[in-house]
C-alpha cells in the first residue's frame, strides 16, 4: 500500500512536471506569435523598455563597480608575487566579460524585474484585468506578454554590457587607488588574451537569461495564487527558479560556447 | 421595471445541460436557460453558487465538461469553435471589481479597445467616442484623464461600464454590480442598466444576490440553487413564487421550515 502510494505519488510529480513545462513552453510560443506585430506597439514595448531597463540601472551600477572592485582585488590577492601585475587585468576581464557580468545582471534582474513582473500578471490576474483584455477582444499575450518579452530581449543584453563596462571601471578603480596598478599596466592586462568571443559569449548568455526571467516571470504571474499571499508566493517562486535556472542554463551554455 | 418591447421566441442566449466541475467541486450540474433578445435577465443565487461561472461561459471565457452554450445562434461551446473573437465583439462584460486597466487613465481605458479595433478611426473620433460613452454614464469628460486609482468603487463600476459599451455591443453582461455600494450608488449603477436596455437596446445579463438591485432592473429572473436553474419568472412570478429555495432567497430568511423543505 505504501509502495502503491509512493510510486503513485512519484508519478504524480512527473505529471505535474510535464505538465509546468508544457505551459512555459505555450507562455514563449504564443508569446513569439505576436513578435511580428511589435511594430504596431512601439508605446508598450517602450514603456517596458523604460522599467525594465532603465529603472535598472542604479541598482545595476552599485553592484556591478563593487564585483569590479572586489574580483579585481582578490585576483591581485591570489597572484601576488606569482605573476606580472598587468595579468590583474587579464583575470579581471576575463571573469568579467565571460561569467561575472551577465550572471550578475541576471541575477539582480530576476531579484528586480522577474519579481515585478509576477507579482503585476498576478495581481492583474487577481483583479480579473487579464480577463477584461479578453472580453474586450484583446490577446493579454498580445498586449502584456509580447512588449515585455521584447523590452526584456533588448534591455538585458544592453544591461549586461553597461554592467560589464562598470565592473571594469570598477575594476580600474580599485588598481589606481588601492593596488598601485597603473592605468597602462590594467588596461595592457585587459587586452592580453582578449578575445571577442569574450564578449559575444557573454551577450548571447543575457540573451537567454532575459528569456528565462520573462518566461518564468509570467508564468508565476499566471499561476499565482489568490490574495496578497498567493501573489507573494509567486514572485518568490520567481526568484528562485529564475535563479535556479539561470546557473544551470550557464553551466551548459559555457560547455557549448568554450568547448 | 424596463419597458421594452421583447419576442419571447426571439432566443439570444441558449445554455443546455451546462455543467462545470473545478477539480472535485462540481459548480454547475444542469444549467438550462434561455435568454431572449432585448431583455435584461438576472441570475439570483447564493454566493460561490456558480453566478459567475454561467456568465463566463457566456462570453466563452470558461468552456463547459457538458452542454452547449449558444450565443446568436453560435454554438461557442463547441471544441471546434475558434471564432470567440467574433462573438466577444457582440459583448461587453462588466466585472465584479470593474478591472480597469490600473496603468491606464479612464480615457484609456475606454478607447484602448476601440482604438486596437478600429485602426481606422482617427484620434478626434476616438476622443468623440470616450466623451459620449462618458457622458452616457452620467461623467463629464474632463473625467477621463483621472488614474483608477483616483476613482471610488461606484465610479470604477461607470467607467468600466463605459468601457464595456466602447464597442457598442448587443449583449452586456454585468457580474455583481451592485456589489460592495451604498443603497444610493448601487441604485445609480441600476439605473444605468435600464438605460443601456433603453438606449442601446442590449440583451444583459446581470449576476447579482441584491434583490432591490434584481427587482428593479430585471424583465425576468432565474434563480441558480445548487447547480440547476429552478425557477425562472418575471418579478412578480418572482414576488408570489411557491418554491421555498426561492422564496427563502427573496426574502433573506436564514432557515426554511420543514414542511417546505419536505414539498
Amino acid at each position: 500500500m505504501i509502495l502503491r502510494n509512493f510510486i503513485a505519488w512519484i508519478g504524480k510529480l512527473i505529471i505535474t512536471g510535464i505538465e509546468n513545462v508544457g505551459e512555459v513552453v505555450m507562455i514563449f510560443i504564443r508569446t513569439l506569435r505576436y513578435v511580428p506585430h511589435a511594430y504596431k506597439h512601439p508605446n508598450l514595448i517602450v514603456k517596458q523598455m523604460v522599467e525594465i531597463g532603465v529603472s535598472s540601472i542604479p541598482l545595476l551600477f552599485v553592484t556591478s563597480i563593487f564585483t569590479g572592485m572586489v574580483a579585481t582585488i582578490q585576483a591581485e590577492f591570489q597572484f601576488r608575487d606569482l605573476v606580472a601585475d598587468k595579468f590583474v587585468g587579464t583575470a579581471a576581464c576575463k571573469m568579467i566579460l565571460i561569467e561575472l557580468g551577465p550572471i550578475l545582471s541576471a541575477l539582480v534582474l530576476a531579484g528586480r524585474v522577474g519579481s515585478a513582473l509576477a507579482a503585476e500578471i498576478g495581481s492583474m490576474r487577481e483583479k480579473e484585468e487579464l480577463d477584461a483584455y479578453t472580453v474586450l477582444g484583446l490577446d493579454p499575450y498580445r498586449y502584456l506578454a509580447m512588449p515585455r518579452f521584447l523590452a526584456f530581449m533588448t534591455m538585458v543584453p544592453c544591461l549586461t554590457i553597461i554592467s560589464n563596462c562598470l565592473a571594469l571601471i570598477g575594476g580600474w578603480i580599485v588598481c589606481v587607488l588601492a593596488l598601485d596598478i597603473t592605468t597602462y599596466t590594467y588596461y595592457t592586462g585587459m587586452q592580453y588574451l582578449f578575445q571577442t568571443m569574450d564578449l559575444f559569449a557573454g551577450v548571447i548568455k543575457s540573451f537567454i537569461f532575459g528569456t528565462i526571467i520573462f518566461v518564468l516571470g509570467f508564468y508565476h504571474g499566471l499561476n499565482a495564487g489568490a490574495g496578497a499571499r498567493g501573489v507573494g508566493v509567486a514572485t518568490m517562486n520567481v526568484v528562485v527558479a529564475s535563479c535556479l535556472m539561470i546557473l544551470i542554463a550557464d553551466f551548459f551554455m559555457a560547455a557549448l560556447l568554450f568547448q | 421595471m424596463p419597458n421594452v418591447k421583447i419576442n419571447p421566441d426571439d432566443v439570444m442566449i441558449e445554455l443546455r445541460g451546462l455543467k462545470k466541475s473545478f477539480g472535485r467541486q462540481d459548480v454547475l450540474l444542469d444549467v438550462n436557460l434561455d435568454i431572449r433578445r432585448g431583455e435584461t435577465m438576472v441570475i439570483i443565487g447564493q454566493s460561490g453558487g456558480g453566478k459567475s461561472v454561467i456568465l463566463k461561459h457566456m462570453i466563452g471565457l470558461l468552456q463547459p465538461d457538458h452542454g452547449t452554450v449558444t450565443v446568436d445562434g453560435v454554438t461557442i461551446s463547441s471544441p471546434d469553435f475558434f471564432d470567440t473573437h467574433t462573438i466577444r465583439r457582440k459583448m461587453g462584460m462588466l466585472f465584479q471589481m470593474g478591472a480597469l486597466f490600473d496603468s491606464m487613465d479612464t480615457g484609456e481605458n475606454i478607447a484602448f479597445a476601440l482604438r486596437e479595433h478600429h485602426p481606422e478611426l482617427s484620434e478626434k473620433q476616438i476622443q468623440e467616442t470616450v466623451t459620449e460613452k462618458l457622458k452616457m454614464i452620467n461623467l463629464v469628460p474632463e473625467f477621463r484623464t483621472k488614474m483608477p486609482s483616483e476613482l471610488s468603487g461606484g465610479m470604477r463600476k461607470r467607467v468600466a461600464l463605459a468601457r464595456a459599451i466602447a464597442l457598442n455591443p448587443e449583449i452586456l453582461l454585468y457580474d455583481e454590480p451592485t456589489t460592495g455600494l451604498d443603497p444610493i450608488t448601487s441604485d445609480v449603477i441600476n439605473d444605468l442598466i435600464l438605460d443601456m436596455q433603453s438606449k442601446l437596446g442590449v440583451t444583459s445579463v446581470v449576476v447579482t444576490h441584491d434583490m432591490v438591485s434584481a427587482f428593479k432592473v430585471a424583465d425576468r429572473i432565474a434563480m441558480l440553487y445548487k447547480g440547476r436553474i429552478i425557477e425562472v419568472g418575471t418579478v412578480e412570478e418572482i414576488k408570489n413564487t411557491t418554491n421555498p429555495f426561492v422564496h427563502q432567497f427573496i426574502t433573506g430568511q436564514r432557515k426554511i421550515s420543514v414542511e417546505e423543505e419536505q414539498n
